[in-house]
């Protein structure tokens, strides 16, 4: 290039406007991965040259750029022989190979060319992208994305370019970046997460699943649920398989409500009662039933961590009838929430103050309260701010710091003093309700956080729990996993949820509300049997997800079946599995099964179907020492001198809550004439332990 | 120069970039190709023994020494030759130093996770665990593609398994059997594996007959909806096989063997994985816990316990069986159809921390293999001056999955479905290490 060439060029680049790095130059280096945890945006940095996470710090990536390394990483007088260019361009040898393209290149040189400032032009306030919600016709179809940011000087400018687009499943959808257009690959509901700088928003391309149109407005609807859960299969043209029948319908309800079979003579009298409002009746009783308050003890005492410490079951035992005392009186979420947040005492006496002994820290404190109350993961800001979600390290060690005056002996106090350290400023944190507001000397934390947490606008509280309850009677959560709520992980129906959360406040956080206002959907109430059309189906509902009961459930279920019962330790004869305190209690089936250890919360476990569980099943104790009892129910029939066919159906009725077709019949007494009694003996065992171990009666469906 | 080679492969630059866009905001633009150029027929390996040691062995202690980095970083321990010319070992590694012919090292692995649980994941299947496929782990991969009539599960872990090394998406039934107890315990049985008291070969045959009839009748039932279930089927057939039972029992062992192999729990772990192995197993996991030494290195990684005369720590335990397998299975005729790894999920900092320990370290670390086609005696790849960073060829997670698959007769670029009908391919990006089987 002459002189005069290269002078020009230099001065129509300085007649461009002036580029601002913290939002021009940094977007470069995230959409090019620059700053990715993979490379320069490692806690350690690579190769010497070290960024912020994601862009996260403007000033210290303005620092490694421009000041470290004695300035030579950028070449003021000939921008494009700056290192920072020359490398990720490939023309010096780069681990990362060729990460920048020529446009991302030409701007830096620019930027360069203009000496390589920082100005701070401007900030960003707020983005905007779409399609946010978009049905595309068919599979290959595209869809442009288009992203918009908002600055705080008044100007707005397309950064489609510099926008990092994430397909959250990259085999389902593919983004041509150079183009700011985006492919499908598979019918079904994606999510694609739009990032620039620090802000991210999930856009969803949605694709017919099947090829005919179907039209739901005919379908009888329970409540707004079905209206929701219609619309968005009439979109993906999922048609809808029919309602359950009556016993497949009453098994999985006493299930989801009361964590056990009907007996034979509540499944019978359902069936057999014309009322045309017998579900409703139903789920009203059970609701209103001990066996509820029992069940919903147990999953309560997984959430919220019921275990004893060392030497120590009072506590527990305090804790769990404390739980069980809430829910048998309809105590509102919120307010049982408040109560375990703030309760105080000895934990022999005071249930709640046992919430505060199952955490050992105030940082893992603050982590069981976010997962538990707010259905999200703080962890990952202990270290870094969240890269996936808007969690800050001063939000995580904020919310620690909440805690942090806890003094969790047998008897919980408040200490006078205490501190959490913020590892990003080696300083005491400040107590800081999460992504909202630092709280003063004079301000008693606990109480802040708490009236923040539970008030009827707070935007994570009635979510998160709405979406557990849902995913304990659909099998699924609305969000999946229910207590990983983010931005970047949105819910399969949004609208959905915010109408059950709304609900749910508006009918002061009752839990017998929610779960009556889902069950009596006719969404709940359709078969899971799939039908050629939606069988892809597994989150929308189209028909009911089948599922493995959980371990207790399971072991209860084989007692009430078989009249034989389990000994858990020294507990008495008779305890019912989910009735235990200490998850810890001896028990070689329900381990096996993997039971929850409480030591982190569970949002509810299905039984192991892995081998060594199968073993068990097949060959060990927990059947095969119940179907030759001579105490169980199968016994009193031997010796009743009833009929075979008698006996078969009264099992049928026990464990599958149905009568045997006449096929089921005529079998079974084929296989059971003509035999001595000791023969028919072995056999009507083996009959009752195939029985249990058939998958329509181990699984909720 | 190096990086400009590795376009040389016909990947265009576009390709590259696209493939470089998949990871969530991970943007791993390094260039690499999509699979390629894997050894195919020349495969040798029927199966594998992984020796998962978990926490993450120091490769400064065992298969990178570095004796002239400063005191800080060499550590307490010294070099000492082996059975091949110029490569040292720990001197803690006294018997591997005796077959370390047959072994090939790798002292190049580089990981940027640096974390236990994703880090495992990442050395188990050779994909970055991300949030929407849960990838399936190496043993379980094997279990999908070998069709095998064998009555004893495909991938068996000793004694059990640490959560990462799962069927990720291939779903529970290819997840590894975990034999449940310590092999090296007099009284260890697999759990449920014997018949109940009572019931014997012809009831359990007429129990499957009532099983298999209620599946039927429900799947009248219920139009179709009743899935067979395959791990019941499993469990049948162990339950009723006499040769299984055998497989696990170790007193059939010679006792010279087994004493060679050590008592204790990681020796007869190693023997247990040869016999099931020599049965027809494809994938074994030994599973050797505690190598998260944060502290206390002389006393965790050599002496095991205070003032021990003989060290019985992690790496002379794990020296004894890891070259006594190598050298059992050389002599049975086995090795060239076994592979055997030995590694975990990161090595550990090069600077020894205030505790006497080190701490996580994914940068530069090693990893050894022997038998199943690979070469002996070879190092592949060097860390720099303190085992800090690679310093020629680094080696990522990816590659060796690549590797991994290919030395079993697995097609790298083979696409897996998910359980929803989604083709993955059970590698990503990875390429063979060409050393270990030129």
């Amino acid at each position: 290039m002459g002189f005069f060439a290269a002078l020009l060029a230099i001065a129509i680049a300085l007649d461009g406007p002036e580029i601002d790095f913290d939002t021009e130059i940094i977007p470069i280096l995230t959409r090019s991965g620059c700053n990715s945890g993979a490379c320069h945006g490692a806690a350690a940095g690579r190769g010497g040259f070290q960024l912020s996470l994601l862009g996260g710090d403007a000033a210290a990536d303005y620092a490694a750029i421009v000041r470290q390394y004695e300035g030579r990483r950028i070449h003021p007088i000939q921008p494009e022989k700056s290192l920072v260019l020359r490398k990720p361009t490939m023309e010096l040898d780069h681990e990362g190979g060729d990460a920048l393209d020529t446009d991302g290149a030409k701007r830096i040189a620019n930027w360069i060319r203009q000496g390589a400032k920082r100005t701070k032009l401007r900030q960003l306030i707020s983005i905007d992208a779409e399609p946010r919600d978009v049905l595309l016709p068919s599979i290959n179809a595209e869809s442009a994305l288009k992203v918009v940011a908002h600055f705080d000087d008044g100007t707005k400018s397309d950064v489609s370019r510099w926008t990092v687009f994430s397909p959250s499943d990259p085999f389902a959808t593919s983004v041509d970046s150079s183009r700011s257009v985006a492919t499908v690959h598979r019918g079904g509901q994606h999510t694609i997460i739009a990032r620039y700088l620090d802000r991210v928003i999930p856009l969803r391309i949605s694709v017919p699943m099947t090829d005919e149109a179907i039209d739901l407005s005919s379908e009888p609807s329970g409540n707004f649920i079905d209206e929701h859960v219609n619309s968005t299969l009439q979109r993906l043209r999922l048609p809808v398989s029919a309602q359950a029948d009556d016993s497949t319908w009453v098994r999985r309800l006493h299930l989801d409500l009361v964590g056990r079979l009907p007996n034979r003579q509540e499944a019978e009298t359902f069936l057999l009662d014309s009322a045309t409002n017998k579900r409703e009746v139903l789920i009203d009783r059970l609701l209103q039933s001990e066996a509820f308050v029992d069940y919903w003890t147990y999953r309560f005492s997984m959430l919220l961590r019921v275990f004893p410490q060392p030497n120590d079951k009072v506590g527990a035992i305090t804790y769990h009838q404390w739980i069980q005392q809430q829910l048998r009186d309809d105590t509102p979420i919120d307010a049982l929430a408040r109560t375990l947040l703030l309760a105080v005492g000895d934990t022999h006496q005071v249930g709640a103050a046992n919430f505060s002994r199952a955490s050992s820290d105030a940082r893992s404190h603050a982590e069981f309260v976010s997962q538990v109350f707010m259905g999200t993961k703080l962890q990952c800001a202990n270290c870094h701010n969240h890269p996936l979600d808007r969690w800050t390290q001063d939000d995580y060690h904020g919310l620690a710091a909440v805690f942090a005056r806890i003094d969790r002996g047998q008897i919980v106090k408040i200490a006078d003093r205490g501190d959490v350290t913020n590892v990003r400023t080696g300083e005491p944190a400040i107590p800081r309700i999460p992504g909202t507001q630092y709280l003063g000397k004079d301000v008693d934390a606990r109480q802040a956080f708490a009236d923040w947490l539970v008030s009827p606008d707070n935007p994570y509280f009635a979510r998160a729990f709405v979406n557990r309850l849902w995913r304990g009677m659909f099998g699924r959560g609305l969000i999946e996993p229910a207590d990983d709520i983010r931005d970047t992980n949105p819910a399969t129906h949004p609208e959905l949820l915010d109408r059950l959360a709304q609900d749910f406040v508006e009918h002061k956080y009752s839990l017998r509300h929610a779960l009556r206002k889902m069950a009596t959907s006719q969404t709940y109430g359709r078969s899971s049997l799939p039908n050629a059309k939606n069988r892809a189906d597994d989150r929308f509902y189209s028909h009911a997800l089948q599922r493995p009961l959980e371990p207790e459930v399971y072991v209860d279920a084989l007692v009430d079946v078989t009249g034989v019962f389990d000994r858990y330790g020294d507990e008495e004869l008779g305890k019912r599995a989910i009735q235990l305190v200490d998850p810890t209690t001896p028990s070689e089936s329900l381990d096996l099964l993997g039971r929850c250890s409480r030591r982190t919360s569970c949002e509810g476990v299905a039984a192991s179907s892995a081998l060594p569980a199968k073993l068990h099943q097949l060959n060990g104790e927990l059947i095969n020492r119940k179907v030759i009892s001579s105490e169980g129910v199968l016994e009193n029939w031997i010796q009743s001198n009833a009929k075979d066919a008698e006996i078969v159906e009264d099992f049928y009725w026990r464990a599958l809550s149905r009568k045997p077709s006449n096929t089921e019949r005529d079998y079974w007494i084929r296989q059971l004439s003509e035999l001595n009694n000791g023969e028919k003996k072995q056999v009507f065992e083996d009959f009752l332990w195939s029985l249990l171990n058939c998958s329509e009666f181990a699984s909720n469906h | 120069m190096q990086c400009i080679d590795k376009r040389c492969d016909g990947v265009d630059r576009r390709d590259a970039l696209r493939l470089g866009s998949l990871g969530v905001f991970g943007l791993t633009l390094f260039g690499r190709s999509p699979a390629f150029a894997s050894i195919g027929d020349r495969s040798k390996a029927k199966s594998c023994i992984l020796l998962w040691l978990d926490g993450g062995p120091s490769h400064l202690e065992t298969f990178d020494v570095k004796p002239d980095a400063p005191a800080e970083v060499r550590g307490p321990f010294q070099p000492i030759a082996t059975n091949v010319i110029g490569t040292y070992l720990s001197e803690l590694l006294t018997r591997t130093a005796k077959v370390t012919d047959k072994i090939a090292i790798i002292r190049s692995m580089t990981s940027p996770l640096g974390e236990h649980g994703i880090a495992n994941q990442y050395m188990l299947s050779g994909y970055k665990p991300n949030s929407v496929i849960d990838y399936p782990s190496y043993g379980s991969v094997l279990s999908k593609v070998r069709a095998s009539e064998n009555v004893l599960p495909p991938y068996i872990a000793i004694p059990s398994v640490r959560g990462p090394a799962g069927a990720g998406f291939l779903g529970t039934a290819y997840d590894p059997f975990s034999i449940g107890g310590d092999p090296s315990k007099a009284s260890f049985r697999v759990k449920d594996l014997d018949f109940y008291p009572g019931v014997d070969a012809e009831r359990m045959n007429r129990r499957r007959a009532f099983m298999d009839q209620l599946e039927t009748f429900q799947r009248r039932h219920e139009k179709g909806n009743a899935n067979t279930d395959s791990r019941f089927e499993q469990a049948y057939r162990m339950v009723i096989s006499e040769k299984t039972k055998r497989a696990f029992d170790l007193s059939l062992e010679k006792e010279g063997i087994r004493s060679k192999y050590g008592l204790g729990s990681f020796g007869q772990s190693c023997l247990m994985a040869r016999r099931l192995v020599e049965n027809g197993v494809p994938f074994v996991t030994v599973d050797y816990n505690g190598w998260d030494t944060h502290e206390s290195l002389v006393l965790r990684l050599k002496e095991g316990f205070a003032g021990a005369k003989v060290g019985v720590g992690l790496v002379p335990t794990f020296d004894q069986g890891f070259a006594t397998l190598v050298e059992d299975l050389d002599e049975r005729g086995m090795l060239d159809e076994t592979l055997v790894i030995a590694m975990g999920e990161f090595g550990r900092t090069p600077k020894i921390n205030t505790r006497g320990g080190r701490d996580h370290w994914p940068r530069v670390f090693s990893i050894a293999l022997a038998g199943g086609g690979v070469r002996g005696g070879i190092v592949v790849g060097k860390s720099d001056a303190i085992g800090e960073s690679p310093a020629e060829r680094p080696v990522s997670p990816s590659d060796l999955a690549f590797t991994i698959y290919s030395l079993l007769g697995v097609e790298p670029s083979l696409e897996l479905q998910t359980e929803d009908g989604r083709p993955v391919q059970i590698n990503q990006g990875g390429e063979l290490i060409k050393e270990l089987v030129s």
